[in-house]
C-alpha cells in the first residue's frame, strides 16, 4: 500500500468579513495519529468542512495522495479516502444498522456482492460490540451507540484519513472505551487520524501529535509534550502570559 | 430466506387476486371500471411513496408529469401523421422512407390542403397509440429530469412550492393554449384499441373494459417491479440516505445530485406512463387533472396506505378508490338525509387527519412490516436476552 500522503497548503477561508481560516499549511504522512485542538471558533469544524468537501477554501490547495481534492465533491473526496464524522451524530435513524453500513460499503464497491459487504458489515458489528442490533432502526439506538454506528459506517467506507469531530462527546465511559480501542486497533492497521476533541485528557493520551488552531491560524503543530509547553498555545488557553505548562489532567481510558 | 418467500408469495398472491378480479368480484363493466381507476392511482401513489417516502423529495408536481404523459400522447395523436408522401403544405421531417407530419393549430388545415397535392395512393396514417404512450414517458421522464435539476438545492417547503407552482404554470398554460389543447374543453384521444381487439377468439369492442383493465394492470405490475427493484438495490439504499441526511450520506461517498435527479426521472416516467394509458382509456383529459384536490388525493392515498411503503401506498389507494365509489350511496336517517357524494370526502379527510395524528406510518404499511421484520426482531430481542459477554 503506497504511503498515506496528506498536504494541506495554505488553506485560508472568509465567511463575508470574517477571516475563519488563515494560511493552514500541515502534512500527514503516514498512519499518524493527529489531535487536532482549539478554543471554540478557532476554525477547527471549518477546516474540517474544508477537507471534506463540504464548503471550498477561499484559496489553498489540499492533496491526498498526490491527487488535488479540494474543487471535488464530498461523495468524490470520501471515495479518494478521507472520511469523517459529524460534531452531532449523524446515523440515518429511519434505517436499520445494517442498512447504515452497507450505504458507504456500496458506494466505494458498487460492483461488489451484496452478501460479501453484509459479510464484512457483520465483522464491523462485532468489532464495535453492536452486533446484535443489526436489523434495529438506527433511532431506536442510544446516543452512543449512535457513535460507534457512526465509526463503523467509517470502516465500511475504509478511507486512508479519518477525521473525527468530538467522539468522545457525552459517550458512557464503556463505549468511550470501545472508541478509544476502535482508534489505536484501526491506526495500528494504517489507517491516519485526526482527531478533533475538547476532551484534553484523552486527546493528550490518544495523539502522538498534536495540531493547535486559534482564530484561524495554526499557532501550534508538534508532539503533544511540546506543545504543551509552548507559549502561545498557553496564552490561547489560560488567557494569560503564565509560564507555567498548561497541564491538563491525563487519564488514559482503562481498556 | 423466509422474509423472501413471504414477500414473493404475498406479491404472487396479490397479482392472481387482481387478474381473476374482473372474472369474479369485480365482474360488472362498472365495478372493472372502478377497478382500472384504482390501479391508475395505485401506480400515481407508489410512484410518489418512492419520491417522496423513500427519497424525501415531497413533491407536488406529480400529476404535472402524469399530465405530460396524456397530453403528450393526446397531441400526437391529434396533430401528427405520418405520410408516404410530402404533404407540402404541413411542417414536416422525412423518416425512414416515410414523412413525418406536423398539421398546423390554427388555420385552414394544412393536411386536408396537403392532400389535393399528393400522388395518388398516398398513404396518411396516425401513429400508433403505444407510440404516443412512449412518448409521453419519455417527456414525462425528461421533465422530470429537468424539475430534478431546478430543485437540487430545494428541501420541505420550498421544495413544496416550487413544484405547486410547476404543475399550475403547467395547468393555466393548458387552460390558455385553447388551439392547441382544447383547454379547459379537454382533449378527446383515441381509446387504446381503436379498431377493438381479438384475443382468445373473443372480440372485444374499442369501449369494452377487460382490455384497458389488463393494460392497466401490467403497467401497474411493471412498475411496481421496477420500483420495488430499485428500492432493494443501492438505489434504495442511496435515497433513503439522501433522505435521512444528505450532507452525511455524501460524506461517505453517495452521489447525492445524481441520485436526486435520479429518482424525479423515474418517478416522473411511471406517473407519465400511468396519466398517458388512463388518458386513453377514458378518452379525454381536461386541465381539472391537475388540481391540487387531484394531487391531494394522491397524497392522502400513499400517506393512508404508508408513505414509506410501495406497497402499501399502493393498497392504499386501491382500497380508498374502492371505499370512495361505494361512500357515494347517501341514507336517511328519521328526517335527515345525508349526500355522500359530498360527505364521503369529509369522512376520507377525518381520516388522513387522523392517519397523520396517530399513525403517520399508514395503515397498511405497519401491518406488512410486522410480516417481513417479524424474524429480524426476533432475533435481536433473543441476542439481547442471551448472557452478555463482559
Amino acid at each position: 500500500m503506497a504511503e498515506i500522503a496528506l498536504d494541506v497548503n495554505q488553506i485560508s477561508k472568509n465567511f463575508g468579513g470574517l477571516q475563519a481560516l488563515r494560511d493552514v499549511t500541515f502534512q500527514v504522512r503516514g498512519p499518524e495519529l493527529i489531535g487536532l485542538i482549539g478554543p471554540n471558533g478557532a476554525g477547527k469544524t471549518t477546516l474540517t468542512n474544508i477537507l471534506d468537501g463540504v464548503i471550498k477554501p477561499s484559496s489553498g490547495t489540499v492533496y491526498l495522495n498526490g491527487r488535488r481534492i479540494d474543487p471535488l465533491p464530498p461523495y468524490a473526496i470520501a471515495r479518494a479516502g478521507l472520511g469523517r464524522t459529524f460534531q452531532v451524530t449523524r446515523a440515518f435513524r429511519r434505517m436499520t444498522v445494517m442498512e447504515n453500513l452497507l450505504v458507504p460499503a456500496m458506494a466505494k464497491h458498487p460492483t461488489a456482492r451484496r452478501s460479501d459487504l453484509e459479510r464484512r458489515a457483520m465483522e464491523v458489528l462485532e468489532f464495535l460490540t453492536i452486533d446484535h442490533l443489526r436489523y434495529e432502526y438506527a433511532r431506536a439506538l442510544s446516543g452512543g451507540q449512535q457513535k460507534l454506528l457512526e465509526l463503523g459506517r467509517l470502516l465500511m467506507l475504509d478511507p486512508d484519513i479519518i477525521i473525527l469531530d468530538e467522539p468522545f462527546a457525552g459517550v458512557h465511559p464503556r463505549l468511550m472505551e470501545v472508541i478509544y480501542r476502535y482508534i489505536t486497533q484501526v491506526n495500528a492497521q494504517g489507517k491516519a487520524f485526526i482527531i478533533i476533541s475538547h476532551d484534553m485528557e484523552t486527546i493528550f493520551t490518544l495523539s502522538r501529535r498534536l495540531l493547535v488552531l486559534n482564530f484561524g491560524e495554526l499557532i501550534a503543530d508538534g508532539d503533544p509534550e511540546v506543545v504543551r509547553r509552548d507559549p502561545a498555545v498557553i496564552q490561547a488557553y489560560l488567557g494569560s502570559d503564565s509560564d507555567e505548562p498548561w497541564q491538563p489532567e491525563r487519564r488514559a481510558p482503562t481498556a | 430466506m423466509k422474509r423472501r418467500l413471504v414477500l414473493w408469495g404475498g406479491a404472487a398472491l396479490g397479482i392472481l387476486l387482481l387478474v381473476v378480479a374482473p372474472f369474479t368480484f369485480l365482474h360488472q363493466a362498472y365495478l372493472v371500471h372502478i377497478g382500472i381507476v384504482a390501479l391508475f392511482y395505485a401506480i400515481l401513489a407508489s410512484s410518489w411513496s418512492l419520491l417522496a417516502g423513500y427519497a424525501g423529495q415531497f413533491s407536488f408536481g406529480h400529476m404535472a408529469f402524469m399530465a405530460i404523459g396524456a397530453y403528450t400522447t393526446g397531441l400526437i395523436g391529434k396533430f401528427v401523421r405520418l405520410a408516404s408522401a410530402p404533404t407540402g403544405t404541413c411542417t414536416e421531417f422525412p423518416l425512414g422512407g416515410w414523412y413525418l407530419v406536423l398539421q398546423n393549430a390554427t388555420g385552414p388545415n394544412c393536411l386536408e390542403r396537403g392532400m389535393a397535392q399528393m400522388p395518388p395512393g398516398s398513404l396518411i396514417v396516425q401513429p400508433p397509440i403505444l407510440v404516443g404512450i412512449l412518448a409521453g414517458t419519455l417527456l414525462g421522464g425528461i421533465f422530470g429530469w429537468l424539475i430534478g435539476v431546478l430543485v437540487l438545492r430545494l428541501r420541505r417547503t420550498y421544495l413544496a412550492l416550487f413544484t405547486i407552482g410547476f404543475s399550475e404554470i403547467l395547468r393555466v398554460a393548458i387552460n390558455a393554449e385553447i388551439d392547441i389543447t382544447d383547454g379547459p374543453n379537454g382533449l378527446e384521444l383515441d381509446p387504446l384499441f381503436p379498431n377493438g381487439l381479438t384475443l382468445f377468439g373473443r372480440y372485444f369492442e374499442p369501449t369494452d373494459k377487460l382490455p384497458p383493465y389488463f393494460v392497466m394492470l401490467g403497467l401497474f405490475v411493471v412498475s411496481m417491479w421496477l420500483m420495488s427493484w430499485l428500492a432493494s438495490s443501492r438505489f434504495g439504499l442511496f435515497i433513503r440516505a439522501i433522505r435521512e441526511d444528505q450532507e452525511a450520506a455524501a460524506a461517505l461517498g453517495v452521489h447525492v445530485v445524481r441520485y436526486k435527479v435520479l429518482v424525479f426521472v423515474v418517478t416522473s416516467m411511471i406517473a407519465a406512463a400511468a396519466g398517458a394509458v388512463q388518458a386513453h382509456y377514458i378518452g379525454v383529459i381536461t386541465p381539472n387533472i391537475l388540481l391540487i384536490l387531484q394531487m391531494s388525493l394522491v397524497i392522502s392515498m400513499a400517506v393512508i396506505g404508508g408513505l414509506e411503503s410501495l406497497v402499501g401506498a399502493a393498497i392504499g389507494a386501491i382500497l380508498l378508490e374502492f371505499a370512495l365509489e361505494f361512500l357515494r350511496r347517501s341514507f336517511t336517517i328519521g328526517t335527515l338525509t345525508v349526500d355522500m357524494t359530498t360527505w364521503r370526502l369529509v369522512f376520507f379527510g377525518i381520516l388522513l387527519m387522523l392517519t397523520l395524528r396517530f399513525q403517520r406510518n399508514g395503515l397498511i404499511h405497519p401491518l406488512l412490516e410486522r410480516i417481513t421484520r417479524a424474524e429480524a426482531l426476533r432475533e435481536t430481542v433473543a441476542k439481547r436476552q442471551a448472557p452478555a459477554e463482559v
